[in-house]
This record gives C-alpha cells, sequence and structure tokens, in this order.
C-alpha cells in the first residue's frame, strides 16, 4: 500500500505525458485504459487526456454554444474514463469507440437536461456501458446481496479493492491479475484472501 | 422473424445520440432483439469514432485544435486533470432495477432502456390499455400500448411519424403480420388498424396528434390523443 501510494505521489509531480501520434492508434490507447484500470495511472491518463481534450472540445463546441458547457462535457467525460477505465474490455471494442461512446452519452444527458430538464441520465440505460454478461460475473445474483458487497468494497483498502474487483468482477484469473498489477502472485492472493476476510465479516453483520 | 427495422439514417442518429430519448430508446430496445441491427450499430459506433476523432487531422483548416484550446485557456487543463485523477474512486458496476408493469393482466418485466422512465397511470378503452412514459420530451408522446386479444386500434393516420416497436405479442394490419422486435415507422401518408389476435405490448412514439379516418371519425377523434 505504501509503495502504492509513494507511486502516485510522484506521478502527481510530473503529469508529463508521453508523445501520442496524431491519428488513432488503438492499441495503444487500449494499453493506456488498461494501465489506468489496474494501476491508477495517473500519466497514463495524462497522455489520454492530452490527446482527446482538443478532440473533445472541439466536437462539443458545435453542440453546445457556451464553452462552460464544452468544458463541462470535458471534465465529466475525462472523468467517466478514469473512474470507469476498468470497465473497457478490449476484445469487445476499439478504444476510441469507447471514448466516444462516453462522450455521446455525456452530452446526451446534459443536451436532455438543457432541453427537457430531466436528470435522470437516461443514457446509461439506453447505451449502457456495462454489458450483462458483465453483470453476470458477479457473485451473487441477489440484488440486495450485491448492494451489500458493492457498499462493502468500497470501505476496503484499495489494494484489496482492486485485487477482488479484478477477480470477481472483471474475471481474471489470480494469475493475470499479479501479471497486470506487477506483483508476485503470493501477494495477489494474499490480498484476495484478506478482502475475502473482511468482507465475510462486514456481510455477516449485514444479515444479523 | 423480425422483418422491420430502423432505417439507416436513425441508426446513425442513434449512434451520434441526436435522436429524442424515446426515439434512441426504441432502437436500443430494438437491437437488443435484432443481431443484425446490433451489429451493424457496432460497426457504425467504429466509424463515428474514427470519424469525429480524426477529423481535427483531416481538416486542418476548417476548425483547427489550437482555436479549440485557446477558447478553453481561461482555465488550466493540468487543474481539471488534477481535480479528476484525485478521485481514487472507481465506478462500481451499475445495480439494475428491473422494472414490471401489468397491463391487460399480463406481468412484463420492461426492457433496460425504459426501466427508470416514469410511467403516468394507466387508462382503457375497451381492449386497450395505454401508459404514458413521461419523458418530458413535449410533442413527442411516448407510451406503452397493450392489446388485448382480439383487440384492435381504429383506423388512423397522422401528421407525423408514428413508431411502433412491438414488444411482446403479435400483431397484423392490412399489409402483413408483424412479431416481437418489429420497428414499424410510418409517416404521415399512410394509414393503418393494427388488430391483435392473442395480443400484444407495444412501444408507440407519435410526434403529432392522431387523426382518425374512419366515418366515426368525429367520435373516434378525441380518443386519438388518448391512445397515443
Ligand atoms: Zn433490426
Amino acid at each position: 500500500m505504501q509503495v502504492f501510494n509513494q507511486a502516485l505521489q510522484s506521478d502527481t509531480e510530473c503529469f508529463k505525458p508521453m508523445t501520442m501520434p496524431a491519428q488513432i492508434d488503438n492499441t495503444q490507447l487500449a494499453q493506456l485504459l488498461s494501465n489506468i484500470a489496474t494501476k491508477r495511472d495517473k500519466q497514463a491518463f495524462t497522455t489520454l487526456f492530452g490527446f482527446f481534450a482538443p478532440k473533445i472540445v472541439n466536437i462539443s463546441r458545435r453542440k453546445f454554444s457556451n464553452p462552460d458547457q464544452a468544458n463541462e462535457v470535458l471534465q465529466e467525460t475525462m472523468s467517466n474514463v478514469w473512474r470507469k477505465a476498468h470497465f473497457f474490455d478490449v476484445n469487445k471494442g476499439q478504444a476510441s469507440t469507447w471514448v466516444y461512446t462516453i462522450m455521446r452519452n455525456v452530452t446526451f444527458d446534459m443536451l436532455r437536461k438543457v432541453q427537457t430538464n430531466k436528470e435522470d441520465n437516461l443514457s446509461d440505460d439506453i447505451w449502457p456501458m456495462v454489458d450483462e454478461s458483465q453483470a453476470k460475473t458477479e457473485v451473487y445474483d441477489d440484488h440486495l446481496a450485491k448492494n451489500h458487497i458493492l457498499a462493502s468494497l468500497d470501505t476496503l483498502p484499495e489494494n484489496q479493492k482492486m485485487v477482488v474487483k479484478g477477480f470477481y468482477f472483471q474475471d481474471m484469473s489470480q494469475e493475470q491479475l499479479a501479471e497486470h498489477l506487477g506483483l508476485p502472485l503470493g501477494t495477489v492472493k494474499s490480498r484476495l484472501r484478506l478482502a475475502i476476510e473482511k468482507l465475510k465479516v462486514q456481510l455477516g453483520e449485514h444479515h444479523d | 422473424m423480425i422483418k422491420h427495422h430502423p432505417t439507416q439514417d436513425l441508426l446513425q442518429g442513434f449512434v451520434t445520440g441526436e435522436l429524442p430519448a424515446s426515439l434512441s430508446a426504441a432502437i436500443a430496445m430494438h437491437n437488443d432483439m435484432c443481431p443484425s441491427c446490433a451489429k451493424k450499430t457496432a460497426q457504425m459506433m467504429d466509424a463515428q469514432a474514427s470519424q469525429s476523432f480524426e477529423e481535427l487531422d483531416m481538416h486542418p483548416d476548417s476548425v483547427d485544435e489550437q482555436s479549440a484550446m485557446a477558447v478553453t485557456s481561461s482555465f488550466d487543463f493540468d487543474d481539471m486533470i488534477g481535480a479528476i485523477v484525485a478521485d481514487e474512486a472507481v465506478a462500481s458496476i451499475p445495480i439494475r432495477q428491473p422494472k414490471t408493469v401489468t397491463m391487460g393482466d399480463k406481468d412484463y418485466v420492461l426492457p433496460q432502456a425504459i426501466e427508470i422512465v416514469e410511467l403516468g397511470s394507466l387508462s382503457h378503452l375497451g381492449k386497450l390499455t395505454r401508459a404514458r412514459l413521461q419523458l418530458g420530451e413535449g410533442k413527442i408522446h411516448t407510451s406503452l400500448l397493450h392489446i388485448q386479444p382480439g383487440g384492435e386500434v381504429p383506423e388512423h393516420t397522422h401528421k407525423g411519424y408514428e413508431l411502433t416497436l412491438l414488444l411482446d405479442g403479435e400483431f397484423d394490419d392490412d399489409e402483413g403480420h408483424y412479431v416481437a422486435g418489429d420497428f414499424i415507422m410510418l409517416d404521415g401518408t399512410r394509414t393503418h388498424q393494427p388488430r391483435s389476435e392473442h395480443g400484444c405490448l407495444c412501444f408507440t412514439v407519435v410526434n403529432e396528434p392522431l387523426k382518425f379516418t374512419q366515418g366515426l371519425n368525429r367520435l373516434l377523434n378525441p380518443i386519438g390523443p388518448f391512445i397515443y
């Protein structure tokens, strides 16, 4: 955990993006998304941001006359990229399409808010970012149980949470996780075990 | 088998997010039942994403990157990045809350695209039951319409468009037989009179009031807004 924190802190010192080609390179974009998903890699995010921000602002300026709203689309889109990178599945589509989808959804919800005064964020249901098969990989089917688990997950330390999410929600093996997180297999196993023990206690309390 | 699909133009509007929520939801529900349109949409998404994000490189003169960035230079992008990455929380998988409606004594689980949309109260007219979806889109009226076995919608025409997406069951009109997933978009030049032998549930969208065309139209006209 400490090593992890230090890594983050040193990153904040230098948000120097790597150079990205002007043309879309979906393999490279997918790698950046994967680094964000598995390592919360701020430098990868900065690189992605540098690549997409001018394009998103440009596209949004044609939809919203108010520059603040175009900036809002940018902020909202890129924070979704940061928070949802683990939903991106390289086997199911291109990275640029995934980012476009997020931008389109954010724009749709904002325009709907302007035009109809509804803040229902319908885009999540019209164009779900998580498909059924991903949702089904969750441990329990019962909605209440799911709620409890998700709530409990948030109480775990970040390093355990990442292991649990990778293992249960992204269907990665412990070996794959170790590789993705750059950790020894034994560390992944012990974190997973620790996390499960904690979750069991918490969930047990919920059911009492 | 599904025989009626959204046009290329509608799919394109769906991809770019430029259709109203009602039509977007209809296409999402159709695609869930129609693998060929789902596949086509996915391909169009890829093409649209590439085109949108590469446009700057292809047309450097039309709207250039620099000026777009200049507009936003009133605030610092580094600040925005910093604010975003300061949030350590990752998004959890959304919890869906499937909604069931009972219409004509049958229970239906609504498709995801419309499961959180508020439903107005049920109105009944003979074998028809209608519930308005509260999408707040002004003149565009979106409804769930249930036809009990043996029921029919009076013959009518409309000034704008009328979309019927068959969600469950089957119905017929003078032009043929329709099954779940059929996406039937009519413009103002056509009339039709759906009747359902075994009952059905439809998702309907109209953007102008209906006109009823039969001899009884004086009587029927007031129920146009009732049904759609
Ligand atoms: Zn189709």
